[in-house]
């Protein structure tokens, strides 16, 4: 080693210093033409985090605006998790346009996009043609990287054939209702073993959360840039009784029924198939009961709420996605009437949203009458215009904070333990790791 | 024969120095252009990324911009702040002090058991081989649904028995126990080896051992053991080795066993289930780095991960003296 | 030793033996049967097949680009081994009987190489790729390997050396260059050794996951079969017979090949071992 070491490391060494110096670090903002080109021609690619069923939706949205502009192609890569989006975009992959989720991505990933604004000034499009949270929460760290697409509402699907076989009509409106009638609802096997659950509460079963479920007390994570999660009732609260009832029902029970359901997103989803009565999901389940399960009888309601937490009952979590554009795109223009289309047209903001049955973002879609809204979805609409929605925060880390709290919950729901120590331990944890993505 | 002659040899001839060199020159060419793709192989995929590596490792750099010396903020936050590297690392070492000297004792009972067998040993030694050629992935793809604790035969078969099974690969205390389940299953190319050692042995020690009275287990610890003591030590090593860069099995088993399909959860959130007792420190760092893409930090890591393989070949080094020298 | 008790012994040992071989098929039977199970079947427990659903294997191909991922897998596997001969074999063959400058510093960074974990050496490897924009294909995983292949180039290396000197010195006599004794004498003489370095080269290459994870899972074209396995359950995910048709499917060629190549296999993995 001794030997080749002074030998080698000194081209080794240069090479490096080179690799870094022409690295394909991401430049400025370039200049905007005054004017949107007429014509745009070429091929660009976008990239999103939708499969199967909801893929085809965006794919028909996309052929819609070719259509509208006969020289663009559009290649669309689907199926790609927002982490691998943010690799790919990160190591200069082939990315013009990106639609990702709001919360767990575009902290990590607004660096990479182009400033829309520029774009928004000449083509006339404004923050206030966007309803709710995402109309200013997908710009971050004060540039307007990307517009929101569709957004996400959680709520309430319970099965009534199993509420009403239990003597129930309506569904629960406070978390402790829910964990009487998820009790009630339970049912065994001779072995003792779950055959049909009330309620699934643990985190990590479905959309079950830190973000989503913490949502029903109004917990909040941060105070300015800090996450003070400890310092929160709500947040003790929350946990305290998502504890007690895995604690009803038994943890190992539990935990064998969920390993043996089927997949979320198959046609095997265990609130589809009736093996449990209710559950937290997003409105997007609809759409997949239409196709999956369309002889399931259903309703939607609001997610209880932790009864004297102060978290008004009517709203829910909300999420969303966004869209915006690569900095690197060597076709901004065309990437730009793609990203414009996707987000301000309403003809296919309406076709999003019927197609995916998400929540509009474009007021215009909202108020506009060929939105299909059956009494299930037009639930969600509702709920994502309640003061009670909330989220939570868009930082540096992304999904790192929501799974800071995910991974203490995990463990907590099983063992229990010091709830304000561990909460602690989930605030400087969060705090460390933004202070790491900070550092200067 | 006359072509050799021809050949000028320097230390014959005597030339002057310019000649010397020119001819040696044209004698060597044909050795170093066999070296060459792998002496260019060695500079910039393994001397180059080393040296790089400790540079990020000082940075604050996600391939989006420059990398940015931080000092050592990347080495505060590793041994100080964050809080999953500890488990992280924890766990790595329960596949380092446990897997690696279970599947060896295990092996080398396989191994000796077979080579007491007369008849029909390629028959067994394949039985016990194979499952180690079987593609990992599906190896884990396989367990996981056998041994899922609602759905999975194993419980099946424990029901009908009338034992209620355990979670398995879904309990974060049997997670890693199922693995090993796993790495047993997989230890055929252990075995292989062990069993061409114990078959090297010279049949006569034996012979003179038991004339000395010597039992069952004293033949093992003063015949066998230190016959096949440098195998024994090979195996040791690469196993450790192996098991530091633990990834594939744990990474795919929680994937699995997690049942989310990762479509909207990224790849951090499905590593590690359940409850982080499968997170390896190398899923660790591949989260780190190419999930959340801190780059500077997951040089950090690989930094105290290479010092630390870099103690264990020590010891294959020292102790092992025919690697040392190439030749001569 | 009295006779009753090495006949217990005896009996013992098969006894252990059998049972032992029994829990090591049991797994393969078990996700052979659960292969052609129907979905339904397959989460509840069931041990027998009924009724036997075949189709799975044709879904497989159905609901998967199964027949690219081989192929892929092909590229990459066939790809490495070729490459890893084309400079591996060489310089093992230098590193064995050619005394040149430096020998032991090179054969010790080749001994680290092959033993150092690959991720410590991973980001700027990456980095590497990133810059060429080579992320996405398959070259960042087949081209490394035409500029040598540590472990191969040890064990070849292990191989050259049990090859009598006299050979090579009989050969250099006839008026042979490094190159000619290498092509006209080693090669000839070393193919077990050559065959067994390129078998193992394959399989690591098929069963590869994380090099797939880390450069091409972001394009489903380039996937090869040990990464499509591990995500088609991410698609398909209770569809277990399918899940089970894909998984012997992906284990099938490796199987094969190891019937076809027993000898030569074993031969080498005692090498890199015993001989070490």
């Amino acid at each position: 080693m001794r030997a080749t070491k002074p030998a080698t490391a000194i081209p080794a060494v240069a090479l490096v210093a080179a690799l870094i110096l022409t690295g394909c670090g991401i430049g400025a903002d370039e200049p905007v033409a005054r004017t949107a080109p007429r014509e745009l021609t070429g091929t660009i690619q976008l990239w999103h985090h939708y499969t199967d069923r909801e893929a085809a939706v965006i794919q028909s949205v996309v052929r819609d605006f070719e259509r509208l502009h006969p020289g663009l192609h559009v290649n669309v890569h689907s199926g790609q998790q927002d982490t691998k989006i943010t690799q790919v975009v990160s190591s200069g992959g082939d990315v013009d346009v990106m639609l990702t989720n709001v919360n767990s991505t575009l902290g990590t990933l607004c660096k990479t996009m182009a400033d829309l604004a520029p774009y928004m000034a000449r083509d006339h499009v404004r923050a206030a043609d966007f309803q709710g949270t995402f109309a200013s929460a997908t710009a971050f760290d004060d540039r307007r990287c990307s517009l929101p697409t569709t957004s996400d509402v959680y709520g309430l699907y319970y099965n009534k054939r199993l509420l009403g076989r239990a003597g129930y009509h309506d569904p629960p409106k406070t978390l402790d209702e829910l964990g009487r009638m998820a009790l009630k609802l339970t049912t065994y096997n001779p072995d003792g073993s779950i055959r049909t659950l009330g309620f699934d509460p643990l985190i990590g079963f479905g959309q079950n959360t830190s973000g989503t479920v913490s949502a029903t007390s109004g917990a909040r994570w941060m105070r300015g840039t800090e996450a003070t999660t400890a310092a929160s009732r709500q947040w003790h609260e929350i946990l305290a009784w998502q504890r007690d009832l895995v604690k009803k029902i038994g943890y190992r029970k539990l935990k064998a029924f969920t390993a043996g359901l089927g997949d979320e997103w198959s046609a095997n989803n265990p609130f589809q198939t009736g093996r449990i009565a209710m559950a937290l999901d997003g409105e997007w389940r609809v759409a997949f009961v239409d196709e999956q399960a369309p002889h399931l009888d259903y309703g939607t309601a609001p997610f209880p709420v932790l009864a004297g937490s102060g978290q008004p009952y009517g709203g829910g979590y909300v999420s969303a996605a966004d869209i915006g554009m690569s900095k690197q795109s060597g076709h901004k223009e065309a990437a730009w009437a793609l990203v414009k289309f996707l987000t301000t047209n309403t003809g296919a903001a309406v076709k999003l949203a019927n197609g995916l049955k998400n929540i509009p973002t474009l007021r215009r879609a909202a108020d506009s009458p060929e939105l299909e809204a059956g009494p299930q979805y037009r639930m969600f609409i509702e709920a994502s215009k309640h003061p009670g929605a909330n989220t939570s925060p868009i930082t540096e880390i992304g999904a790192t904070l929501v799974a800071t709290m995910n991974d203490f919950w995990t463990t907590y729901q099983e063992n229990g333990g010091n709830l304000d120590e561990g909460l602690r331990a989930v605030d400087t944890d969060i705090n460390n790791a933004l202070s790491l993505r900070r550092q200067k | 024969m006359t072509s050799t002659r021809s050949l000028p040899r320097p230390s014959v001839a005597k030339p002057r120095p310019a000649m010397r060199t020119r001819s040696l020159l044209a004698s060597r060419l044909p050795v170093w252009s066999m070296m060459i793709l792998g002496l260019i192989g060695l500079a910039v995929f393994f001397l180059y990324p080393l040296l790089a590596n400790l540079y990020f490792s000082f940075t604050n750099y996600d391939l989006a911009g420059a990398p940015h010396w931080t000092g050592l903020r990347n080495y505060v936050y590793l041994f100080t702040q964050d809080s999953r590297v500890g488990k992280a690392a924890l766990n790595t070492l329960w596949f380092v002090v446990i897997l690696v000297p279970v599947r060896m004792v295990f092996s080398l009972g396989i191994g000796l058991l077979l080579s007491r067998r007369k008849t029909a040993r390629g028959f067994w030694r394949t039985v016990f081989y194979l499952p180690a050629l079987v593609p990992p992935v599906a190896s884990v793809v396989g367990f996981v649904f056998l041994f899922n604790p609602g759905t999975g035969p194993i419980n099946a078969v424990l029901r009908h028995l009338g034992i209620t099974g355990p979670l398995w690969f879904n309990d974060p205390a049997l997670s890693k126990p199922s693995l090993l389940l796993l790495g047993l299953w997989m230890a055929g190319d252990v075995m292989v080896i062990f069993l061409a050692a114990l078959l090297d042995v010279p049949k006569d020690q034996y012979e003179a051992c038991e004339l000395d009275g010597a039992n069952g287990w004293q033949r093992l610890r003063f015949v066998t053991l230190p016959n096949i003591r440098p195998v024994l030590l090979f195996s040791a090593v690469t196993g450790v080795i192996a098991a530091l860069q633990y990834f594939t099995e744990a990474a795919v088993a929680s994937m699995i066993a997690n049942g989310k399909t990762g479509i909207d959860a990224g790849t951090d959130q499905l590593l590690g289930y359940p409850d982080d007792s499968l997170l390896t420190y190398t899923q660790w760092m591949y989260v780190q780095g190419f999930n959340s893409f801190q780059l500077g930090y997951a040089s950090t890591m690989a930094v105290v991960l290479f010092l630390i393989a870099a103690a264990v070949m020590a010891v294959l080094l020292r102790r092992a003296g025919l690697f040392t020298k190439a030749q001569g | 030793m009295t006779v009753r008790k090495r006949v217990l012994t005896v009996f013992a040992e098969h006894a252990i033996l059998i049972a032992l071989g029994i829990m090591f098929l049991v797994p393969v039977v078990f996700v052979a049967l659960t292969s052609v199970m129907n979905s339904g079947q397959t989460l509840t427990g069931a041990l027998w097949p009924k009724p036997w659903e075949w189709s799975n294997y044709q879904r497989a191909f159905e609901k998967a680009p199964v027949a690219s991922w081989f192929l892929n897998s092909l590229l990459y596997a066939g790809g490495s081994t070729l490459f890893m001969l084309v400079s591996s074999v060489p310089m093992a063959y230098v590193l064995a009987r050619v005394r040149i400058r430096f020998a032991n510093p090179i054969f010790f960074a080749v001994i680290v190489a092959m033993l150092l974990p690959p991720q410590v050496i991973q980001v700027p490897i990456y980095v590497l790729w990133a810059h060429l924009h080579l992320v996405g294909t398959l070259w960042p995983l087949v081209l490394p390997h035409l500029f040598g292949h540590a472990f191969s180039i040890f064990l070849l290396r292990q191989f050259f050396l049990t090859i009598p000197q006299e050979y090579t010195d009989a050969a250099r006599i006839d008026g042979n260059g490094e190159w000619g004794i290498l092509t006209r004498v080693m090669v000839p003489m070393a193919k077990p050794g050559i065959a067994a370095a390129s078998i193992f080269m394959f399989f690591q290459s098929w069963n590869d996951y994380y090099g797939p994870l880390l450069y091409t899972s972001e394009n489903p074209d380039n996937w090869p079969i040990a990464y499509g396995l591990a995500s088609f359950h991410g698609t398909h995910s209770t569809d277990w017979g399918v899940i089970m048709a894909v998984t012997v499917l992906a284990t099938l060629p490796v199987v094969v090949v190891f019937f076809f190549a027993q000898r030569v296999f074993v031969e080498g993995i005692t090498l890199t071992g015993v001989k070490g």
